[in-house]
């Protein structure tokens, strides 16, 4: 909302600066979003005039004037049309600087026009920009002084832009504000409507209005003027709307734009020839009737919906928008000046379901002051007495539920300052809420009552609400510093922490952090096959089909953060996302759960050089960089087992098993999930449940003691069907149950011509150990010679 | 006799001395030890003469034959760390400029990286970090929170509804209402996460957003505790210049409720585009915790009260590191997550 400052200080007496005045104002809740001065006319502008005018020899629509400066005659070449003899015209002299929308600026020089010298530019009220009127020069009365700057006649004003918090539509008005400025900094207010209005009571309007909905309108005036001329506003009407933005239309509806304005109350005028039967309806549409409102569009109307009516039609949606075929026009002469309270609710259910929204309509869902439908009345009526003549041959014809009683809110001193943690006296609580129009109604020694004013009552509920005011008022940069007080936090309730050092370790082996998005197109979500239509997660209003259902997995996502950067030619990637994914089947998963993702493609050491630098991501990257963290975080029990699965190539493809439990599944991903995306080289996705990392059992806490005695290691290579697997003869060896056997490790794997087709040859390290005494190499070749015999004959390899 | 073997050994020193000092190799100084200290060598020839010597010149040459023997060795030694030193000099040198051989870190994304920062600073000052789940109820999410029936929040047009009537939470203060129903005050806590807005994506806006809120219910919890407590978060994130200011506001989930401006950490608080020449950047809302909210959570006003804040981690993000568009945070471009 706009609001002039000159305007404003009709209504309270101000010494601060606009600055101040606005910082004053955003620190009290009001925020000034922007202040703009508007009126300011450019240095070297002066108040001129015409002497002469000959048309320019060289142009159709050319004049050349003489114009007089007050010292001198210049010779100005000139295109309006009404640079006529004896006009009083702005002239911008040379030098004068302009600026232009954009932040630009030219200057007035002297110049050449179709070969008639130029001294200056006389301008349009557009040029100057004090308003839209371009059609030709600003013509200035006769009283302003020749050779004057013109701005020691045009005043300068400064416009705030507010932005008025939804529970403040009593700041929706100058007078709303003013009354907050009285109780900031002081200064006396100035209520700008009168107490009566001068009246020729002429006919019985005892049955003007009748209210059929008393539960939506619970307050209807009106009053009727007969006579009035519509007619332009005067220069100081038209002024105050277009200095915040509201476009004049006549008089009549210039005054009832500047009193809502004024005031906060928004004000209707019906031509009374609209009127059938000279009678108001405040009733319940009936289902089925329509309106075609100001803005030429036709409403359907339900039963919900207030509106104003005839004996026979709508002729306005109550405290929305008046009917086309009801308000002031031309030659409207005799009109009823409403002034009403309607529910908020039930205004705000209508323009919701319409689509359509008002000035009205937008005070009125907030909740307009009942206390000021009466002086808004008086108000407009004397200002259309004054500005359009007519005579009001009505009293006010009043409607109205008995007014609730003012709300009451028990306050407890102490309560406020604990709340607020700031020294603040009762004297001066009670100040600052006096101020406000909070009165008194009860007062203890701790605490007192206060009574809400009708303009604050949806507002202020309770005590907090004046706590509030009380802060407000006095300062929220008078709150002290205080010292944190500390509590007894549990830490271990931190899901944070937790997924920190799950993050920290991830990216210490290398990968670097994705953040994807939640939403995507049901192609992109059931893309691998696991997923299916009916298991995905729909908002019922998505934004668009590419964002229409909930990530059942971050796959999708990891494949898209692969396929950017490949397009990029950032070939080399290492990515993990932990984030929330959904699922509407649970007989998969969990509605909402949280899943790792890891993706690996390309070089994994590109920092390097020689070898080392093009040696390529592969499967066991992927698994080692599970291992490395499943081991730091000292899990206990976890396996890998060979796994099929659509999303994957189906050579290559593991479970993560942990606690016996699968955990997650890992391998290449599946030729068709990357077609398309020009990967030079494989693609490795791991895809986890944070659930079974976090809750997987760990390794004792208690230290296994440490030998001090040396081992004995010894070497077993042989060659084997190239089926078996690692794990296979590591189970095989450790069943064997050797005596001091501590450990054994795969520590050579070769497949090739000279080992043969469906053959390879495996070298595993053996490291015999006692707890208590050095192993003699006998005891350790007659384990040795044990294993050897048992895969030779176990496991059908051949020895080396 | 003896007279005549001092002069010799002095004579063998000397010249294996003379020698030493011209050797340029290794086998050059290897010469000279064989033909003073070797088994043939020139000193260990004279040592015949030793059992010739009366008795009372004995321990005088023997004292000749130790100094003889330690000058030439003593020149040996210096002789070859001479040329030691020299061969290692002109030894081809490690290239200690190619590249280490790193285990680069990867990096923390950097919304996930506020995240962390946030929250570590507000668990110094004595609040856990909790989640909850992404999918909510209206109460939760609205109803319990004080927000009025006709609240334009709740509009579809703003928040995504499932079709069983929940929906995509819109602010992480649900997990504030899923806490405070757990367990008894006092509580103090933080709740970061994504929520949902169903905003058109452009350089401000995505349908997904990060937020952080913040819980305090005690006995005698005041807004001058929130003051302090957003004033040191906004020291310890943005820097001890850092000045915080707290203007009224209105937001049904508190009462009072403040908005909390940073002063602009682009201009330091000069005016700039980025704080629209004010000095300040609307950072947070926050407030006293609404009586009503405590109600419905079963905690009673007349016992307790708190303070609650809440802000956007893509904008505390942007101005952190400068970045102008929130879009590229969802591109999860490598050059961009390196950078951080």
């Amino acid at each position: 909302m706009k609001l002039s400052l000159f305007r404003l200080k009709h209504y309270i007496d101000i010494s601060l600066s606009p600055e101040e005045l606005a910082n004053a104002l955003t620190m009290a809740g009001l925020e000034v979003e922007e202040i703009e001065t508007i009126g300011k006319i450019p240095d070297g502008v002066i108040v001129a005039k015409i002497i002469s005018r000959r048309k320019h020899e060289n142009s159709d629509h050319l004049s050349i004037c003489e114009v007089f400066t007050g010292s001198e005659t210049l010779q100005i070449v000139c295109g309006a049309p009404n640079c006529d003899t004896g006009n009083i015209v702005p002239l911008a002299t040379i030098g004068t600087v302009f600026r232009d929308g954009e932040g630009g600026t030219f200057t007035i020089k002297k110049g050449k026009i179709r070969g008639a010298e130029s001294f200056g530019m006389m301008c349009s009220a557009k040029e100057l920009g004090l308003s839209e009127d371009h059609k030709g020069l600003m013509l200035l009365p006769g009283t302003f002084e020749i050779g004057k700057p013109l701005q020691d006649y045009v005043p300068t004003d400064t416009v705030y832009t507010l932005e008025i918090t939804p529970n403040r539509p009593d700041w929706l008005s100058y007078w709303g504000v003013a009354r907050d400025i009285a109780a900031l900094v002081g200064g006396e207010l100035k209520f700008p409507a009168p107490e009566n209005v001068p009246t020729e009571l002429a006919g019985d309007w005892n049955n003007l209005v009748t209210v059929e909905a008393p539960d939506l309108c619970p307050l209807y005036t009106a009053r009727v003027i007969r006579g009035v001329k519509v007619g332009e506003s005067p220069a100081w009407l038209k002024g105050s709307l277009a200095a915040i933005g509201i476009r004049p239309i006549n008089n009549i509806v210039d005054i009832t734009n500047f009193v809502m304005m004024e005031l906060g109350e928004p004000l209707h005028v019906f031509d009374m020839r609209f009127l059938k039967g000279d009678r108001i309806v405040v009733r319940r549409a009936a289902d089925g009737e329509a309106i075609t409102a100001l803005d030429g569009k036709t409403y359907d109307l339900t039963s919900n919906d207030l509106v104003i009516a005839d004996t026979e039609k709508p002729v306005a949606i109550a405290g929305v928008m008046g009917g086309e075929y009801s308000g002031v026009v031309n030659d409207t002469t005799d009109v009823v000046l409403e002034s009403a309270w309607f529910d908020p609710a039930s205004v705000r259910a209508t323009s919701r379901r319409l689509g359509l929204s008002s000035e009205a309509s937008y005070r009125f869902e907030r909740g307009a002051d009942r206390a000021m439908i009466v002086p808004a009345s008086n108000r407009a009526a004397q200002l259309i007495l004054e500005l359009a003549g007519g005579r009001l041959v009505s009293n006010l014809v009043s409607v109205a539920e008995p007014a609730p009683a003012a709300r009451i809110i028990d306050m407890k001193y102490d309560r406020v300052r604990s709340l607020l943690g700031m020294d603040v006296g009762n004297r001066r609580i009670d100040e600052i809420l006096h101020s406000l129009g909070f009165d008194t109604v009860r007062q203890s020694e701790t605490g007192a009552s206060f009574s809400v004013p009708t303009w604050r009552e949806l507002d202020v509920m309770g005590s907090a609400d004046l706590a509030e005011e009380v802060a407000r008022i006095h300062g929220l940069d008078k709150l002290p510093d205080v010292p944190i007080k500390a509590t007894q936090s549990d830490i271990s309730r931190d899901d944070i922490l937790k997924l920190t050092h799950l993050r920290e370790e991830f990216v210490a082996v290398g990968l670097c952090e994705i953040v994807s998005n939640s939403m995507m197109s049901e192609a992109s979500a059931i893309r691998g096959g696991i997923f299916e239509p009916a298991d995905l997660i729909r908002p019922s209003n998505p934004i668009s089909l590419d964002l229409a259902v909930m990530r059942p997995s971050l796959l999708p996502c990891l494949l898209d953060a692969v396929r950017y950067n490949i397009a990029r030619k950032n070939y080399d990637l290492g990515f993990f996302e932990i984030g929330h994914v959904f699922c509407a089947n649970q007989e998969k998963y969990p509605e909402e759960r949280d899943e790792i993702g890891i993706a690996i493609t390309g070089c994994a050491h590109p920092e390097r050089y020689s070898k080392e630098r093009s040696a390529q991501y592969d499967f066991f990257d992927l698994k080692g960089i599970l291992e490395s963290v499943l081991n730091v975080r000292r899990i206990a029990s976890f396996s890998f087992v060979p796994a099929k699965d659509p999303r994957f190539a189906p050579t290559c493809c593991a479970e993560l098993i942990i606690d016996g439990k699968k955990a997650g599944i890992l391998g290449q991903a599946a030729p068709e999930l990357t077609k398309g995306m020009r990967l030079n080289t494989p693609l490795f996705i791991a895809l986890i449940q944070l659930d079974a990392i976090f809750g997987a059992r760990e390794k004792s806490l208690y230290y296994s003691p440490i030998s001090q005695f040396p081992s004995v290691s010894r070497d077993i290579a042989f060659i084997a069907p190239a089926k078996l697997q690692n794990q296979d003869v590591i189970d095989f060896i450790r069943k064997q149950h050797l005596p001091f056997l501590e450990s054994v490790s795969i520590f050579d794997v070769f497949e090739g011509k000279a080992i043969g087709e469906g053959r390879k040859s495996l070298a595993y390290s053996l490291v015999f150990r006692s707890p208590d005494r050095t192993l003699t190499d006998e005891e350790v070749n007659v384990a040795y010679e044990k294993i050897r015999k048992a895969l030779a004959d176990g496991l059908k390899v051949e020895l080396r | 006799m003896l007279e005549e073997l001092l002069q010799q050994l002095q004579a063998i020193a000397g010249d294996a001395k003379t020698a030493l000092a011209a050797a340029a190799t290794p086998a050059d100084i290897e010469a000279v030890k064989n033909r003073t200290l070797g088994r043939n060598g020139a000193v260990t020839a004279l040592s015949p003469m030793m059992g010739k010597l009366p008795n009372e010149d004995k321990r005088a040459a023997g004292m000749a034959f130790n100094e003889a023997k330690q000058a030439i060795q003593a020149a040996l030694n210096e002789a070859s760390a001479r040329i030691n030193a020299k061969a290692a000099e002109e030894a081809p040198a490690v290239d200690v400029t190619l590249p280490g051989r790193q285990w680069p870190f990867g990096r923390r994304h950097p919304i996930s990286q506020t995240i962390d920062a946030c929250c570590s600073i507000f668990r110094r000052m004595g609040f856990i970090a909790v989640t909850g789940p992404e999918i909510e109820t209206v109460w939760h999410n609205f109803d319990a929170l004080n927000a009025p029936l006709n609240h334009p929040s709740r509009d579809p047009q703003d928040t995504f509804y499932l079709p069983d009537g929940r929906l995509l939470r819109t602010q992480t203060s649900a997990v504030q209402i899923r806490t405070m129903l757990g367990s008894k005050p006092p509580v103090r806590i933080v709740s970061p996460g994504r929520c949902f807005r169903r905003d058109t994506p452009d350089a401000t806006h995505g349908v997904h957003f990060h937020q952080l809120e913040g819980l305090y219910i005690d006995r005698d919890v005041s807004l001058a505790d929130l003051k302090s407590t957003i004033l040191k978060f906004a020291k310890e994130y943005f820097g001890t210049d850092v000045k915080i200011r707290m203007r009224p506001h209105f937001f049904p989930f508190t009462e009072p409720s403040v908005e909390c401006d940073f002063s602009c950490v682009m201009c330091g608080g000069k005016g700039c585009r980025v704080c629209k020449n004010s000095g300040w950047l609307e950072i947070m809302g926050a407030g006293m915790v609404n009586p009503a909210v405590l109600r419905n959570v079963g905690y009673n006003p007349d016992e307790v009260q708190g303070f609650a804040f809440g802000f956007g981690l893509e904008r505390l993000t942007m101005l952190k590191h400068r970045i102008n568009d929130l879009r590229i945070f969802s591109d999860n471009d490598l050059r961009f997550l390196k950078q951080f």
